[in-house]
């Protein structure tokens, strides 16, 4: 039988293995840089994965006004460092994100990708109580200042989306049917119930709800129990593009009248354009103003110089939480006050008829978490652009 | 350099780790597995409960797939179960963690017997559908009972060892690491007993072993249930990690990732899932550090992040297609190297 000998190592083995051994163990050990002077916006984007197409225009977005706030001088001569990380869309990676850009920098205000996200990470941002996040969720359930008391949306949560949509079709045609069609998932359940309650309020009512699998494609069924329904309008949410347009040509075909509408991730303008001729007409609620907007906005026009192709409403969400960021830290400063969580989010609540430079319509006041207000846009599918079908809708 | 391994007994031969060299690094691992919250930073930390959790639950799958030979694409499912288990006996009931853990574990046993039935009867792909019906199924019941808080989730307090809450990453890794190790010590040593052979024959051919005496029946469920417990027991850790429970937290394709890392590391190998989850959680983060390490900024940033998907793809493909044997395999190429180290490469 062989035997076991294990023989010593030689030297230069050994110290192979202790060189390898300090490379590795090298990373581990870069903890805490504190980056100066610097303001640090961290962010978890998703640059890759299923939400990617607005995380590039997030990202864009952020970079965007970091940069011209630096130009301009930053805030009180500090300047502002954005450190984004990819994180595909996942909860997890997302965390890791959080946790390397918070190793590596002393992080004032930070975004995150999703409200699995906002939700997992909120524990971490009360405990260590230095961060003010906002995010790409509308959440309603994070727009709770006393369970999410680090955290802000940047426009209104999903319910208060809704509020504006009822609140425009209560004035255009009162009494009218109003259907909802969103997909099962928590993004699609998020407002429907007490949206139901609200357009009772507002004397309106709702003779059908249609739940469909998250990205189902065949959804005659539902088409026909919603042509029984008879609406005058359906919103739809949870989606970002599919199963609208079938709803909505089928629906046509089958000679419904019903007017159509979405939600924030449906609605930037090139994902309504997807929608082809039968979507000419579909409304829904936008917080910002879209990049080709004419109305007068300072903002948009700057936008316009730096860039001068089309900028998604995902850019301009990226951009306003950057806005809103640097405005809470210079409010902070101002005030002599630390940045911290605690004093970043008193900050933005202080914020009262804010002017976003035309981003949003009207100047805005941000007493809780959200941003409730917004406007009813259409498409108008000759011109290819959205343009305004209501004036801003403040709750 | 080590010429061979003397074994004089039944007991030496059926040993765990036959030899010093082997005691040593083990030695030495485990020394650094209590040096490393020491020395690396919260993000490190992070990835080394993630990546536990992760080792835990594919081991799991390991012993189902790997080792009895029966597919499932139901892991994360039973991760789910334990998951909620957990949340719901620490939000409403409140016993101690370790409890819950086990709880969860069992209810995630439980859960995997069920769904194990189908197995007596359908094997490959076709249990592998059979499987999926419970990630749909547990899907259904997390978001539409009111008891595991619907769509919302429920949002889990910090599991608490002597009254201090373990609320960082730091702390969670003396539980987290502590469990997979002990899970991991449990599986290597499962094979070594008569439940193990049995389902080493039952992959083998299922026909032969019941032939030789091993009820089909109860064997095939006892590797359901296994697997399924140490899917309950990382649902559970994983639980007290993110602290927040919903039914998108385990989706079918998280039920793949597992799949995906016991096939890159290695069926049939305690060592191979211990690879292949590592491989498959750390490989995208160590490309994101190798993009970091590039000059260019944001820009680049944004254009490398697709490219690094791709990478990590090829990758996988490129383990397949040149080591089917997954990377335990790879592993073990290298310790023979060692092994005969200088005389012969």
């Amino acid at each position: 039988m062989p035997t076991t000998n294990a023989s010593p190592m030689s030297q230069r083995r050994r110290s192979l293995l202790l060189a390898a051994g300090a490379t590795l163990a090298a990373p581990l050990t870069a903890t805490a840089q504190a980056s100066g002077e610097d303001i640090v916006i961290g962010g978890s984007i998703p640059l890759t994965g299923v939400f990617a197409f607005a995380g590039v225009g997030i990202n864009a977005g952020i970079g965007d006004y970091v940069k011209m706030v630096n130009d301009a001088g930053g805030i009180k001569g500090r300047k502002l460092k954005y450190v984004p990380e990819d994180t595909g869309y996942k909860v997890d990676v997302s965390v890791a994100a959080y946790k390397k850009i918070t190793s590596q920098n002393k992080v004032n205000l930070y975004y995150g990708d999703s409200t699995g996200f906002s939700k997992t990470i909120n524990p971490e941002l009360d405990r260590a109580g230095t961060t003010l996040m906002a995010g790409a969720s509308f959440a309603s359930e994070l727009n709770d200042p006393k369970k999410y008391p680090n955290q802000f949306l940047v426009g209104p949560d999903y319910t208060e989306m809704f509020g504006i949509l009822l609140k425009h079709i209560a004035k255009e045609k009162p009494g009218a049917k109003v259907a909802f069609v969103y997909s099962d998932s928590e993004f699609g359940r998020d407002p429907i119930d007490k949206s139901e309650a609200a357009a009772k309020a507002l004397g309106l009512s709702v003779p059908v709800k249609i739940m469909t699998p998250a990205g189902s494609v065949d959804v005659s069924g539902e088409v026909i129990k919603l042509r029984r329904a008879a609406p005058d309008y359906t919103i739809f949410h949870g989606y970002i593009l599919a199963p609208i347009p079938e709803f909505i040509t089928q629906g046509k075909q089958q000679g419904m009248t019903s007017k159509w509408m979405g939600t924030f991730w449906t609605m930037d303008s090139s994902t309504v354009m997807k929608m082809g001729e039968a979507a000419d007409g579909f409304m829904g609620v936008m917080p910002y103003r879209y990049y080709y907007d004419t109305e007068k906005a300072p903002m948009l026009e700057k936008i316009r110089a730096l860039r001068p192709e089309y900028q998604s409403t995902a850019y301009i969400q990226g951009f306003l939480a950057a806005m809103l960021f640097t405005e809470s830290a210079k409010r902070c400063l101002d005030a002599g006050k630390p940045l911290d969580g605690k004093n970043l989010k008193a900050a933005l609540n202080s914020i009262k008829d804010f002017d976003t430079g035309g981003l949003i319509g009207v100047p805005i006041t941000i007493s809780g978490n959200s941003i409730p207000v917004g406007r009813v846009y259409r498409a108008d599918m000759k011109a290819q652009k959205m343009v305004a079908a209501s004036d801003w809708i403040k709750l | 350099m080590r010429i061979g391994t003397l074994k004089e007994s039944y007991v030496a031969d059926a040993a765990l780790f036959d030899s010093r060299t082997q005691k040593v690094w083990l030695a030495v691992a485990a020394a650094l597995l209590l040096l490393f919250p020491f020395m690396a930073s919260d993000y490190w930390l992070y990835l080394a409960c993630l990546v536990s959790i992760n080792v835990a639950s594919a081991t799991g799958l390991n012993i189902l797939t790997g080792y009895t030979g029966l597919v499932s694409l139901g892991q994360a499912a039973f991760m789910g179960l334990g998951a909620y288990t957990v949340a719901v006996l620490e939000t409403r009931v409140g016993t101690p963690f370790v409890l819950n853990l086990l709880a969860g574990g069992l209810v995630a046993m439980l859960g995997g017997i069920v769904v194990g039935i189908p197995s007596l009867r359908v094997k490959g792909l076709y249990l592998a559908i059979a499987t999926i019906a419970a990630s749909f199924i547990a899907h259904f019941i997390f978001a539409n009972w009111k008891f595991t808080g619907g769509t919302g989730g429920l949002s889990v307090p910090p599991a608490k060892l002597f009254g201090l809450p373990l609320d960082t990453s730091f702390r969670l890794y003396w539980v987290i690491v502590p469990v997979t190790v002990l899970m991991l010590l449990g599986a290597a040593n499962l094979f070594r007993t008569r439940v193990g052979r049995a389902f080493i024959a039952i992959r083998d051919r299922d026909i032969s072993a019941e032939v030789l005496g091993i009820p089909l029946l109860r064997y095939k469920l006892l590797s359901f249930g296994l697997s399924s417990f140490y899917a309950g027991v990382a649902g559970g850790l994983w639980a007290y990690f993110f602290r927040v429970v919903t039914p998108e937290s385990f989706p079918l394709l998280m039920s793949i990732f597992f799949l995906a890392a016991i096939i890159v590391g290695g069926m049939g190998s305690i060592l191979g899932g211990i690879l292949g989850a590592v491989f498959m959680t750390m490989v995208p983060e160590l490309l994101k550090l190798v993009v970091d390490l590039l000059p260019g900024g944001n820009e680049l940033t944004v254009f490398l992040s697709p490219v690094r998907t791709v990478v990590f793809g090829l990758l996988i493909i490129g383990f397949l297609v040149f080591e089917p044997q997954g990377l335990a395999e790879v592993w073990r190429r290298i310790r023979r190297f060692f092994h005969l180290w200088p005389f012969r490469n």
